[in-house]
């Protein structure tokens, strides 16, 4: 049996890691300080108003990380028309047959847990691509949401750009109720995609996990 | 030959009311009552949170807003075995006693007088003359010559502007409006002051409730809290406007709407004999002053009245499966048994089916099915509800208060007691009650504000507010007294949420179409016999409809 | 009859006022329709030379409390409005006439003012089964409409029925109950939605027309800024409260008496656009949330679908009724961590076979560390 040659690929630019770590910190403070809007705790009783500003505080911290989170988001698809190959848009969409073929590699090896072929990509395989890209939407879906909502509390002209949306789904509680239910989709994807990146990590050995830190993959060089 | 008229639309009552009369020789012969507007909102609850219900079912109607309200909540309470504390029961009745006075008083003056007041007949009025009448019926503080007189111009201009609006187009001049001119005058002034004070004493809804129409109901109590230490709650402010809301409202009652009413009926004492119609009376009574779980306790008794005999009180018993039926043999739906069977509200059926004419049409095929309303029954009999009934099932229980007011009031007119069963009669209990409820909001008052000084402020009971204390199934019946009259709701929740949701209302029991027996109901009944002058301004068949004061967005839902 | 009716002017001259209370009352009007100094002028001309504006006030599905609001109002009072400024020709709840002659009333002032008379619309219109859920004198509620606002100037929807469809056009909407706005097109049309709205927001909307002659600031669904630009929690008096996290956790509970935020009990405020925070009701008595009950979001379309009112988020359809979107997330999220835990047990007792196949059958993996340098 022959085996493979390995070399180190440089994937993930530093724009690409930034991007991603900033977006996962401020995934996780949204999430966070989303749920407690939703259902905000008793923490205090017996107590003037005045005297406190916990829940304002919250919401200000929402409104902070979805500014990151938006501007962060904005830049990540800026570069994905001027980054490396890895961290291009085509990449997100399986339109070519290979990347359909992988698809359903991918699928195999993620469910029925086999593993005859190696996978063929270096930068995301097809499957990650697509759900990354429906996060993608996902992302622009809590923007709009949110920022529609926030346009009835600011007279700043970014939110207003959003302000549309209310109308469209109806009123702001329709709006409120989808930008809530989608915070499940972040909390779902999240626990499957860190579990899906050990996992892949595991049974390929190729650096998966530690790329998104340092940028290099270890990949059989007949591939590149 | 009779002669088929049609009054579409009957105005001055909310809703959508048809009536189709027969006249034969200046008289009423036969007459079929017909609802026009159905929204399905017994549809429309199934599935829903039981403690939503009272929002919905408030929305039945604006002119009585807050009735089904606290029939729906005490429905869902009956159904999950919930004990409202006593501020809460004397909140709900403060709320109602607001509800009688506001709607009971619009109704005299705005929806029913023009029915024996000629506005334009005013502008011959002589204000001198007018204000002397005033003066020698009330104590009533606007009642100078020189009051009368402003009105009478401001009239005079209305009128002289060529564009009458609302009262554009009436019967005016019409033979059978019998007041002197200085009489209209004084109505027509007290048209506009009630107009004004009307808008005052339903404020008590909006302290307790947040706003009026359609204020905030709670399942399991009221919603405002009390705090005497606190700007946020129900402290002494608030509870001082009330206080003074409702003495207002005694004044203007006793000041106003009930001399007014009786100068009126001083002139109309003929329409004591005329539009009775049914002589059977159902009131289910209300105003507990021991808790609604003990009707002995009601200011209003509970009972049914026979033929007009008024020797005995018959029980009437909501969640028996063979007192309290509605029908459809005329009315536009289907039941799963076909259209002779009556069903009990628990296992009613609300399945919207029009068999009518294609609109526009000129006339309804009053043989068949013609009207959106279905029809109740008491075993098999039909029922007249509202004021009337609530006075004569009183009169007949032998309560003193109502029997003093009555005879007192009969006395003075020198009528004898039969004159009760009239369109007069209903149009006169309305007042006498009134001032009854006048009186009886000052008590509650009273208690309400003794109970906070001896420091029970609890407003809600939340053991049962968690679905999850719930039993799979439940089902509930939730009576009270619209203005109008007898109203129940009946629920049947089925794991939390609303399985069967039904209403049977004041307006169903009075407006219904006949049964499969061709018994009519109330105003079917009533309007035999009444006469009609002129068919062209059916005036006097106004007079008798509105006698009840109807409620079609009510009867229907 | 006359044929010239009297202007505003000449009625309260008749009526014994002074040119100066007259223009008193002018400056009062524009200022209650909140209008500049500058305008003031305008005003004065329009009631120097106009009759009264004829108004027709049309009745469909409806429980009849925009009327009962209507008539609440204080400022201007209703008989005012009634006998000074506007011409009320039609209207189902107050007018004299019934029958034939309330028709004659209809169509008399369609024909006489056509163009100019202001259309107001109280309750939805039912569109299935052609209409026949709503008749009146034989004729459909959709029929009636389109009649009507064809020679009206401008169309006022009083209420949700009629700007949003309110309770009949909750799920399962059994009669097909329709606002306005979605079928009639090629007129002005305001939305002035509530269940019911203020009393003096509908007042006030008349004077705005009546005053300016031209239709308010609208937002993007209709309504008139003046009353509808900001959410009832914008100018909710316990806003501090929520601020604060200082929330009413059950119903009369020591947070309620000392006047704590309503928001988990349920309250709509945050997601309801109207004035109840700034005018509040009834002259300004109280309002839903003064009075201890939440918001229940009744100027918004299809807040009846949003239920349960006592809990922040609506049920998740098909579920119970106390299922919102949360629990159906936590019960997502453990599936998916019971999943991942599954996976990754499999996925080691696998690898740890494959590995010993590795091991047991090759030669060379020396090489394969070699290539990883
Ligand atoms: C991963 C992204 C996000 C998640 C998971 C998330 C989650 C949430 C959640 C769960 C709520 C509570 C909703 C409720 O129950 O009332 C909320 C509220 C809100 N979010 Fe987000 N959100 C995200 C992004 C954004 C963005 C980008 C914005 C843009 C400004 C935003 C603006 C808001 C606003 C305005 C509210 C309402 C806060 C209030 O009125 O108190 N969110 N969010
Ligand atoms: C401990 C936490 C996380 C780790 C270790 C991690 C790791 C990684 C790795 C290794 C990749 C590249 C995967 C590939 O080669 O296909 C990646 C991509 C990505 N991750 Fe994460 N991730 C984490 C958390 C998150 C979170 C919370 C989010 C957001 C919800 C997120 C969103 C993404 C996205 C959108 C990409 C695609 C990046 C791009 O091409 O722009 N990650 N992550
Ligand atoms: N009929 C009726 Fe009602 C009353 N009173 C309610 O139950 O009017 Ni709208
Ligand atoms: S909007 Fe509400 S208040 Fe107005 S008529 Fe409709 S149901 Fe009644
Ligand atoms: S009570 Fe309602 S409107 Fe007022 S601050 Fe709280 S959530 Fe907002
Ligand atoms: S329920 Fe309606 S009355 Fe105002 S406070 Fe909410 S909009
Ligand atoms: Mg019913």
């Amino acid at each position: 049996m022959q085996h493979a040659q390995i070399s180190r690929v440089y994937v993930w630019q530093l724009p690409v890691r930034f991007y991603h770590w900033i977006n996962a910190l401020s995934v996780l403070v949204l999430v966070i300080t989303g749920y407690l809007i939703g259902s905000p705790p008793a923490v205090q009783s017996g107590s003037e108003a005045s005297f406190g500003y916990w829940f304002g505080t919250v919401r200000f911290v929402h409104f902070l990380a979805a500014f990151l989170f938006f501007f962060n988001f904005v830049y990540r698809i800026y570069w994905g028309f001027v980054g490396n190959r890895y961290a291009r848009w085509q990449n997100f969409i399986p339109y070519r047959k290979e990347q359909l073929e992988e698809v359903k590699e991918v699928l195999k090896v993620d469910i029925f847990q086999r593993s005859v072929k190696p996978l063929e990509s270096v930068g995301h395989n097809a499957l990650a691509g697509i759900t990354y890209f429906i996060s993608f939407i996902a992302f622009l879906f809590q923007c709009i949401t949110g920022f529609g909502m926030y346009a009835a509390m600011s007279k700043a002209a970014l939110p207003a750009l959003f302000a549309w949306i209310v109308p469209l789904m109806g009123g702001d509680f329709a709006v409120r109720q989808w930008h809530h239910a989608m915070m499940w989709f972040f909390v779902l994807f999240s626990m499957i995609h860190v579990y899906l990146v050990f996992y892949h990590d595991y049974v390929e050995a190729r650096g998966v996990t530690s790329s998104m830190v340092g940028g290099w993959k270890f990949v059989e060089k007949h591939k590149l | 030959m009779p002669n088929r008229i049609v009054v579409d639309p009957i105005t001055r009552i909310e809703g959508h009311l048809r009536i189709e009369a027969e006249v034969k020789d200046g008289r009423i012969v036969d007459a079929y009552s017909a609802g026009t507007m159905v929204r399905g909102l017994e549809i429309i609850l199934k599935g829903r949170d039981p403690r939503d219900a009272w929002a919905f079912t408030e929305r039945t109607c604006g002119v009585c807003t807050t009735v089904h309200a606290l029939a729906s909540v005490r429905t869902v309470e009956n159904a999950l075995g919930i004990v409202v504390p006593p501020n809460a029961e004397l909140v709900r009745n403060l709320m109602f006693c607001a509800q009688y006075l506001q709607d009971h008083v619009v109704h005299f003056y705005h929806l029913h007088a023009l029915d024996w007041v000629d506005v334009v007949n005013a502008l011959k009025a002589d204000p001198v003359k007018a204000s002397g009448i005033a003066q020698s019926i009330s104590n009533w503080p606007k009642s100078s010559p020189k009051y009368f007189a402003d009105v009478q111009k401001r009239i005079n201009t209305f009128v002289a502007s060529g564009q009458l609006g609302i009262f554009n187009n009436g019967y005016w001049g019409h033979a059978a409006y019998a007041l002197p001119a200085e009489v209209n005058l004084i109505a027509v002034a007290h048209y506009l002051e009630a107009l004004e004070w009307q808008k005052e004493i339903v404020k008590v809804h909006t302290i307790f409730g947040g706003k009026n129409p359609h204020p905030n109901y709670l399942v399991g109590g009221a919603p405002c809290a009390v705090n005497i230490d606190e700007a946020n709650a129900l402290n002494a402010e608030r509870l001082a406007y009330v206080g003074r809301l409702f003495d207002e409202a005694a004044t203007f009652v006793e000041q106003v709407y009930l001399p007014d009413l009786l100068a009126v009926a001083g002139f109309y004492k003929d329409w004591g004999a005329i539009g009775g119609g049914l002589t059977n009376f159902l009131a289910y009574g209300d105003l507990p002053v021991a808790g609604y779980n003990a009707p002995e306790s009601f200011k209003f008794p509970r009972g049914i009245v026979l033929n007009g005999d008024l020797s005995k009180v018959h029980e009437v018993d909501g969640k028996d499966a063979d007192q309290i039926q509605e029908f459809i043999a005329h009315s536009w739906y289907e039941y799963e048994g076909g259209d002779a069977v009556g069903k009990h509200p628990w296992a009613g059926e609300t399945k919207l089916k029009y068999s009518g004419p294609k609109p526009p049409y000129d006339h309804l095929d009053v043989d068949q099915k013609y009207s959106w309303l279905k029809t109740p029954r008491w075993k098999g009999q039909p029922m007249e509800v509202g004021p009337l009934a609530r006075m004569i099932v009183a009169y007949a229980a032998g309560n003193k208060e109502v029997q003093e007011l009555v005879n007192g009031t009969l006395k003075s007119l020198d009528v004898p007691v039969t004159v009760l069963f009239s369109a007069l009669g209903r149009t006169a209990a309305r007042g006498l009650e009134t001032k009854l409820v006048a009186g009886w909001a000052k008590e509650f008052f009273g208690t309400l504000v003794g109970n906070i000084k001896n420091g029970d402020t609890r407003m809600v009971n939340n053991e049962r507010w968690d679905p999850a204390t719930w039993p799979a199934q439940a089902k509930g019946v939730g009576m009270t007294e619209a203005p109008r009259g007898a109203l129940a709701h009946w629920i049947v929740i089925d794991n939390t949420k609303i399985a069967n949701y039904q209403l049977v209302v004041p307006s169903t029991w009075n407006a219904s179409p006949r049964d499969a027996q061709g018994q009519r109901s109330a105003y079917e009944a009533a309007l035999i016999g009444v006469p009609v002058a002129d068919p062209e301004q059916p005036l006097e068949l106004l007079r008798t409809i509105h006698s009840f004061d109807p409620c079609l967005a009510c009867a229907v839902h | 009859m006359l044929e010239h009716p009297l202007t505003m002017w000449q009625q309260m001259e008749s009526l014994g006022y002074t040119r100066r209370d007259f223009l008193r009352f002018a400056s009062w009007l524009a200022a209650a329709a909140g209008i500049e100094a500058s305008g003031i002028g305008q005003v004065v001309h329009a009631m120097e030379t106009k009759p009264r504006i004829p108004v027709l006030w049309l009745h469909f599905q409806e429980c009849t409390c925009c009327s009962e609001s209507f008539i609440r109002s204080s400022h201007p009072i209703v008989a005012d409005v009634l006998l000074d400024k506007i011409s009320l020709d039609y209207t189902e709840t107050l007018m004299a006439a019934a029958g034939h002659q309330a028709e004659k009333s209809l169509h008399d002032t369609m024909k006489k003012y056509k163009g100019e008379y202001l259309l107001l619309v109280e309750g939805a219109i039912p569109t299935n089964d052609d209409g026949v859920y709503c008749c009146i004198g034989g004729r459909s509620a959709q029929d009636i409409l389109t009649e009507v606002a064809e020679g009206a100037k401008a169309i006022v929807c009083w209420g949700s029925c009629a700007s949003n469809g309110c309770i009949q056009a909750a799920s399962p909407n059994p009669t097909g109950a329709t606002p306005v706005h979605t079928l009639i097109s090629g007129k002005p049309i305001i939305n002035v939605p509530g269940c019911p709205p203020i009393a003096e927001v509908m007042a006030g909307t008349i004077v705005h027309l009546l005053a300016f002659d031209r239709i308010p600031q609208l937002d993007g669904l209709g309504r008139p800024k003046a009353f509808f630009s900001r959410r009832v929690h914008d100018t909710c008096y316990r806003r501090p409260n929520y601020d604060a996290g200082l929330f009413v956790e059950s119903f009369d509970d020591e947070n309620a008496k000392r006047g704590y935020c309503l928001y988990k009990m349920g309250c709509r405020g945050p997601v309801t656009y109207n004035a109840c925070g700034v005018m509040r009701w009834n002259n300004g008595v109280s309002y839903p949330i003064q009075s201890g009950h939440g918001c229940i979001g009744c100027s918004e379309e299809k807040f009846w679908d949003y239920g349960p009112f006592y809990q922040h988020l609506a049920s998740f359809p098909g579920f119970g009724i106390e299922t919102t979107a949360d629990k159906v997330g936590v019960a997502l999220g453990i599936a998916t961590a019971a999943g991942i835990a599954t996976h990754a047990i499999s996925t080691n007792i696998r690898k740890r076979k494959q590995i010993q196949q590795e091991i047991a059958g090759s030669d060379t993996i020396a090489d394969d560390t070699k290539g990883g340098a």
